[in-house]
């Protein structure tokens, strides 16, 4: 299969998804095709994109992966993984939009594939950034990600750096290693392409959060804490469970919570004319009003990310209150001089929420939905089995045949065929 | 080199800047070298022949500020001693270039047809200087101001006396550095501040976790105020794009879905899968 048809013809896909293009070799590269194909070359086959699933196709993917790791190592992978990314975006100067990307890809690609301790192995998370720094528009090449990387971690070396910027060198280093991990890289890329389905057309919910605060009249402040919050989303799966505007009112609707949560109740409007955080928080968790089929979201599924944001929040406190040691991503690196070290390490020790705080707010929301109605899910196609085996390991580095990579689900074609028509 | 010596030193440079990256890095690696006593003199040469200078040479002067400020701001993040430390903390050339943004923009572009050539890259690179907050937006959007209050030069005006105007060749040349320029700008358009100084973001905490209510603007919350003004409000564009995705997410049909009213019943077609 020739990598560069199937990242060409991704391209050009919007308009006939279904089509019978097939990302492999063209024909006319091929010799004459026997009269009858070899019977060792599998039949041709279908991979389907699936862009969102459920909580129980997550968990059964998961589960499958995880193997004889325990699901608190898993967590802690997954967030070490997610730190790496930042701390790679921040030198870069990647936008929010490439960095969360990653993350998503990241989350994605290892529920079919075993993730390693991303402390030793790094390629998936270099090759999950450079997939979505080519799809957003923030390309880097994979030497310069490599150089951000051992610049991060290898302290000692970095330090050592005539780069103005602190930058490692990659010439200072061994030239072998360097290419080894380049190629780990790009062939991990081409399998996190096909658990894509080579499909670039995600949606971040970033902009949504600011175009529906600002529908909705929210304040700046609330609408800024949305925005973080959505940042923070990508350390979890909700991106694939819920579409971009469902994550952004659920964000809004987390910042809104969290800000009036135990406050006075003070008037409707503020000053500008916003409504109040109490009054955003009451609205997007009843079912009056037209907000529910405007923005094409559910008071359950708010919800439901405010208790995933709320326990990663949980997490974090517990974490931080427990010193962390100089060799993990969270604390900064010894050789920053000793007065920003100071300043880091005071902003490091505050949180503006205790654990017992956040608990208290999931037991008034689990309280006020059962008395209001039983958590209400949507629907999704039914999660099968067979339909997650599509996306078995099993076959890596064998003949596949002729795979055709799909970039809806089977039966999507019909929204996109009616905008045609 | 006294300061008489220095400037000498850096016309002779500045005269022979044209668009390429390397004649750029040479002036400023020289200005910044002599910054500690010869600052201020320096930064009157430039001054000077701003004015003086060709209309294609004002904007090869502004590019070279670009990447002026653009070092001194990595200086200024950068400097570990905490003697240097003090030295450095108006950021180098910055102040001068924050005092004076004002006449340098008046004479990059000028007033009247003579300007035009030069409006556009300047915006650009202004605008570019917002984002990535080498000066404060405020200041900037002053000068954005102060571009688009002027009248429109119309295009009945005079001929320029031959002095200014530019010959075929100078156009080509012209049009060819411009494309140059335009690719490097956007390529690098998409760098965010975080870049100067990764440091100051704490890779580990959650953004949630930062303090809201800040004198000074957090490195985190750089990007979301440049987004909030730049971001379009709701449209029918928007809408048809949630209608997509929820359709994706959530496809089976709503009336299996305890009796709620479905989010838009003309709209939405049954799929195969049903």
């Amino acid at each position: 299969m020739s990598m560069k048809h199937a990242v060409h013809s991704g391209a050009s896909s919007a308009a006939d998804p279904q089509g019978s293009r097939t990302p492999t070799a063209s024909t006319s590269q091929m010799p004459i095709m026997p009269p009858h194909p070899p019977s060792h070359i599998p039949a041709p086959s279908s991979r389907f994109y699936q862009p969102y699933f459920s909580h129980a196709e997550i968990e059964f993917l998961s589960e499958k992966q995880r193997g004889k790791q325990s699901a608190t190592q898993e967590e802690r992978n997954r967030q070490s993984a997610c730190t790496f990314l930042e701390a790679i975006g921040a030198r870069i100067g990647f936008p929010r939009r490439t960095i969360a990307t990653a993350q998503a890809i990241y989350h994605r690609f290892h529920l079919f594939y075993p993730a390693k301790n991303p402390q030793k192995d790094f390629d998936t998370t270099l090759a999950a950034l450079y997939v979505s720094a080519k799809e957003n528009d923030t390309l880097k090449k994979p030497r310069e990600l490599l150089a951000a990387a051992y610049t991060i971690r290898r302290p000692e070396a970095a330090a050592k750096s005539k780069n103005p910027m602190g930058d490692i060198d990659l010439d200072t280093m061994n030239p072998q290693e360097v290419e080894n991990d380049r190629q780990k890289l790009l062939t991990v890329e081409r399998l996190m392409l096909e658990t894509m389905c080579f499909n670039f057309a995600a949606r971040m919910p970033f902009p949504y959060v600011i175009k529906i605060g600002k529908k909705m009249n929210a304040s700046k402040k609330c609408i800024k804490f949305a925005w973080r919050i959505a940042i923070d989303s990508f350390r979890t799966l909700l991106p694939l469970i819920y579409p971009p505007h469902t994550l952004a009112v659920g964000c809004i609707y987390v910042a809104a919570l969290l800000l009036s949560y135990d406050k006075p109740e003070g008037p409707e409007k503020d000053a500008d004319g916003n409504w109040s955080e109490s009054v955003i928080a009451r609205r997007l968790s009843t079912h009056s009003g037209d907000w529910q089929r405007e923005y094409r979201t559910k008071v359950s599924d708010c919800e439901d990310i405010a208790h995933t944001v709320l326990d990663l929040f949980i997490q974090f406190t517990q974490i931080q209150s427990t010193n962390a040691s100089p060799s993990t991503p969270s604390s900064p690196s010894p050789n920053l001089p000793i007065r920003e070290k100071h300043n880091l390490h005071a902003l490091q020790l505050q949180h503006p929420f205790k654990p017992d705080q956040l608990i208290q707010i999931k037991i008034t929301l689990r309280e006020r939905e059962s008395e209001n109605h039983p958590v209400r899910k949507r629907k999704r196609v039914k999660a099968s089995a067979e339909r997650s085996t599509q996306y078995s390991n099993e076959n890596i580095g064998q003949n596949e045949g002729t795979v055709r990579f799909m970039f809806f689900p089977p039966g999507a074609i019909a929204i996109t065929e009616k905008k045609a028509s | 080199m006294d300061p008489f010596e220095v400037r000498m030193q850096f016309i002779d440079i500045l005269k022979r800047l044209n668009a390429s990256q390397q004649s750029i890095q040479k002036l400023v690696g020289f200005a910044v070298k002599n910054f500690p006593g010869c600052g201020e003199d320096i930064w009157d040469c430039v001054l000077e022949e701003v004015q003086k200078v060709s209309i294609n040479s004002r904007i090869n002067i502004l590019y070279f500020l670009d990447s002026l400020c653009e070092t001194c701001l990595m200086i200024k993040s950068h400097t570990r001693s905490e003697r240097t430390k003090e030295a450095n903390a108006n950021g180098l050339y910055m102040q001068f270039v924050s005092r004076d943004l004002n006449k340098v923009i008046e004479h990059v572009v000028p007033e009247g047809r003579q300007g035009m050539p030069n409006l556009i890259s300047t915006k650009q690179i202004l605008e570019n200087w917002r984002n990535k907050r080498y000066l404060e937006p405020q200041r900037i959007d002053q000068v954005l101001a102060f571009l688009d209050a002027r009248p429109k030069p119309s295009i009945s005006e005079e001929a320029e006396p031959s002095t200014k105007s530019l010959s075929k060749n100078e156009v080509n040349k012209r049009i060819e550095q411009d494309r140059e320029r335009h690719k490097r700008l956007r390529e690098g358009r998409w760098v965010q501040p975080t870049s100067r100084n990764p440091a100051s973001v704490q890779a580990g905490q959650l953004a949630s976790f930062y303090p809201l209510d800040t004198a000074e603007e957090l490195p985190v919350d750089i990007e979301f105020e440049n987004e909030w003004e730049t971001t379009s409000d709701w449209n029918d564009d928007d809408q048809e794009a949630i209608d997509e995705e929820d359709h994706l997410a959530f496809p089976s049909s709503a009336s299996e879905d305890e009796g709620e009213a479905d989010f838009a019943p003309s709209k939405r077609m049954r799929t195969d899968s049903q």
